[in-house]
């Protein structure tokens, strides 16, 4: 699974029917020692209810297809865990709420 | 299966997966010496690993094989703990201590 920060959402009227009721999110890869984005983005759907400033991971693939919210749907990112907090090598980097988040 | 390092574990109570008991670990890639990339993942334990650990991690629909991980929005599993590499019939993992090899030639 991948760390990304929540940088917004993506709205797509046009879109396929299996599509319908998704929400996207705008998601950015992070580096989870200094939290700066990557400055790489993807559209990943939302599973869990994230939102903007949240860090998040997703997982991608076929695996994708498999929280409730996209079986079945042609979903290839789905975002699955909205991060409480990291730790590396003994030490927080970062922490929901706290203040290195 | 890729190398990866221990470097740090991941905390989300918020979650869809539906994986009962998840661990997740944060691993960084590395070499087969073990030297860390700078790209990490996060991945569920599987194995019960340490931080500083040399682990093996299963990406992609392969991670869907296993009964805690069936039909679950899974993509990059730690599956084992490393032991020991051997590369071209020299032990390159772990590194053994400087001046070793000195002294096992005599």
């Amino acid at each position: 699974m991948v760390l990304a920060r929540v940088k917004g959402t993506v709205v797509a009227t046009h879109k396929s029917e299996s599509m319908e009721g998704m929400r996207f999110l705008l998601l950015e890869k992070l580096d989870p020692v200094t939290l700066a984005g990557k400055g790489d983005y993807v559209v990943g759907i939302d599973s869990v209810g994230a939102n903007a400033g949240e860090v998040v991971f997703y997982v991608t693939g076929s695996s994708a297809r498999m929280t409730d919210t996209t079986k079945g749907k042609p979903s290839d990112a789905t975002v699955i865990a909205i991060v409480d907090a990291i730790e590396k090598d003994g030490e927080l980097t970062y922490s929901k709420g706290g203040q290195q988040g | 299966m890729n190398l990866a390092r221990v470097a740090g574990t991941v905390v989300a109570t918020q979650r869809s997966d539906g994986v009962a008991g998840a661990r997740w670990l944060l691993v960084e890639d590395a070499d087969q010496r073990g030297a860390g990339k700078g790209e990490y993942l996060v991945a569920l334990d599987m194995v019960g690993a340490d931080r500083g650990q040399l682990v093996l991690t299963t990406q992609g629909s392969s991670c869907r094989w296993t009964s805690r991980t069936e039909d679950r929005p899974m993509d990059t599993l730690v599956v084992g703990i490393v032991d020991t590499i051997d590369e071209g019939g020299a032990v390159v993992y772990p590194r053994a201590p400087s001046g070793a090899g000195l002294k096992a030639r005599g």
